[in-house]
């Protein structure tokens, strides 16, 4: 009898819980800030060892700084979408009209893909360059090239163009996402944070 | 007892006399010199970016044959898979098929039968082959407590070192020093 009531408690918690979680899990919520930070660190880095005022030396270790941390970013992107995969989001306030929430759907989606687009195009970038500098993380371990396009001038081109543009898209969507937070916030009253927060 | 002195003081110079006749050949001849990277070093220097680097080769051997005798050589052989600066980003990219290619020519080789006494020591004029590329180079060795020093320039373009990479030398100086220190 006791036993019987312990597990349907039991079940029906955990079921609330897996219906209607209200905040992301926990392990998404850590990846969401980390990648956020990084993403932050990879945007000043890149533009800054490309345009800064920097000696050739600092430009070549800022350029190992900036691909040992991109390489540390895919690897957390991918430990993002499996969490997204195999967790369960909560639901989106239902406070939130039909178009905002498409639109959500959308950007989130748009935010994946920069994610996955923007390493993925550097690493392909690093592997076809003429130079063929191996990326040996921080010191720590080396990153391999992708195989078959060694020293491949078009496809390093290619990569950077596309390195390039999915960033302004990227930085794009990360404002707009922003915007978004701050406009459910202010003028709806909807406190999205607290999704995203423990 | 005097005597017997006398005698003791003969026998020792006469054998001290034989003992240096019988050596003068390893003395007063040529010097042959059999040496690698054991007692010996062969390191290089350039810069990359502004900043300097250097390391060593640490397998190779060589023999030096050299005047006075009437056939002076100098023979070197060098593993260019050992060449290490001691920054694994650099020593992975030397081996690479546009630097040092080891894969098809894992060995670099130096001959020399042009070989002048110098006031110092020797003029070595000889052929560097590295790459599958031979170039002419000349330069000196000096005689040091320890061995034979030497020092030259290597233009790596002329070896086609890099050609694709940085052919004008923007990152990686075109000229890059060997530093020979030969122990006998
Ligand atoms: C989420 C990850 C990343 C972000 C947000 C990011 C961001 C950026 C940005 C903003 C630039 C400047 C682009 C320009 O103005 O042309 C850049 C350049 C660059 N990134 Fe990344 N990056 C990321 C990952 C990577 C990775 C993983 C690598 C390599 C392993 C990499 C290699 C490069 C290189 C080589 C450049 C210089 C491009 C050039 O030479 O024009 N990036 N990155």
């Amino acid at each position: 009898m006791m036993n019987k009531t312990t597990k349907a408690t039991f079940s029906s918690s955990a079921e609330e819980q897996l219906s209607t979680p209200q905040r992301y899990h926990s392990l998404a919520i850590m990846l969401h800030w980390l990648i956020a930070l990084g993403i932050v660190f990879m945007f000043a880095s890149g533009t800054y060892m490309l345009y800064g005022d920097l000696s050739k030396a600092e430009q070549y270790k800022l350029f190992q700084i900036h691909k040992s941390a991109g390489v540390l970013i895919l690897l957390s992107v991918v430990a993002r979408v499996a969490t997204r995969i195999f967790t369960h989001p909560p639901a989106l306030p239902s406070g939130l009209s039909g178009r905002d929430k498409r639109l959500s759907k959308l950007g989130h989606l748009g935010l994946y893909a920069c994610l996955i687009v923007m390493p993925i195009s550097g690493w392909v970038m690093v592997s076809a360059s003429p130079f063929g500098l191996p990326t040996i993380v921080f010191g720590w371990f080396e990153w391999p090239h992708i195989p078959g396009i060694s020293r491949n001038k078009p496809i390093e081109t290619l990569a950077r163009t596309i390195h390039w543009t999915t960033a302004s898209v990227f930085l794009s969507l990360i404002i707009l996402h922003l915007g978004a937070v701050i406009k459910h916030q202010y003028f709806e009253k909807i406190n999205l944070i607290k999704r995203m927060w423990w | 007892m005097f005597h017997n002195l006398i005698q003791l003081y003969r026998f020792t110079v006469q054998t001290a006399f034989t003992c240096l006749l019988l050596a003068a050949p390893i003395f007063g001849n040529a010097e042959t010199i059999n040496t690698n990277h054991k007692t010996s070093q062969i390191s290089f220097a350039g810069e990359h970016a502004g900043m300097p680097f250097s390391g060593k080769f640490r397998s190779w051997q060589a023999q030096l044959i050299l005047p006075p005798s009437n056939t002076p050589k100098i023979e070197a052989s060098i593993d260019l898979r050992s060449a290490k600066t001691g920054d694994r980003t650099y020593d992975e990219t030397l081996t690479e098929g546009d630097w040092f290619d080891v894969k098809n020519t894992p060995k670099g080789q130096f001959v020399s039968q042009d070989i002048q006494l110098t006031e110092k020591g020797y003029l070595v004029k000889g052929e560097l082959t590295l790459r599958g590329i031979t170039q002419t180079l000349e330069f000196a060795l000096t005689h040091t407590s320890k061995g034979l020093t030497g020092q030259l320039k290597i233009d790596r373009l002329a070896f086609d070192i890099g050609k694709d990479s940085d052919p004008d030398a923007e990152w990686v100086s075109r000229y890059i020093t060997l530093n020979l220190h030969i122990t006998r």
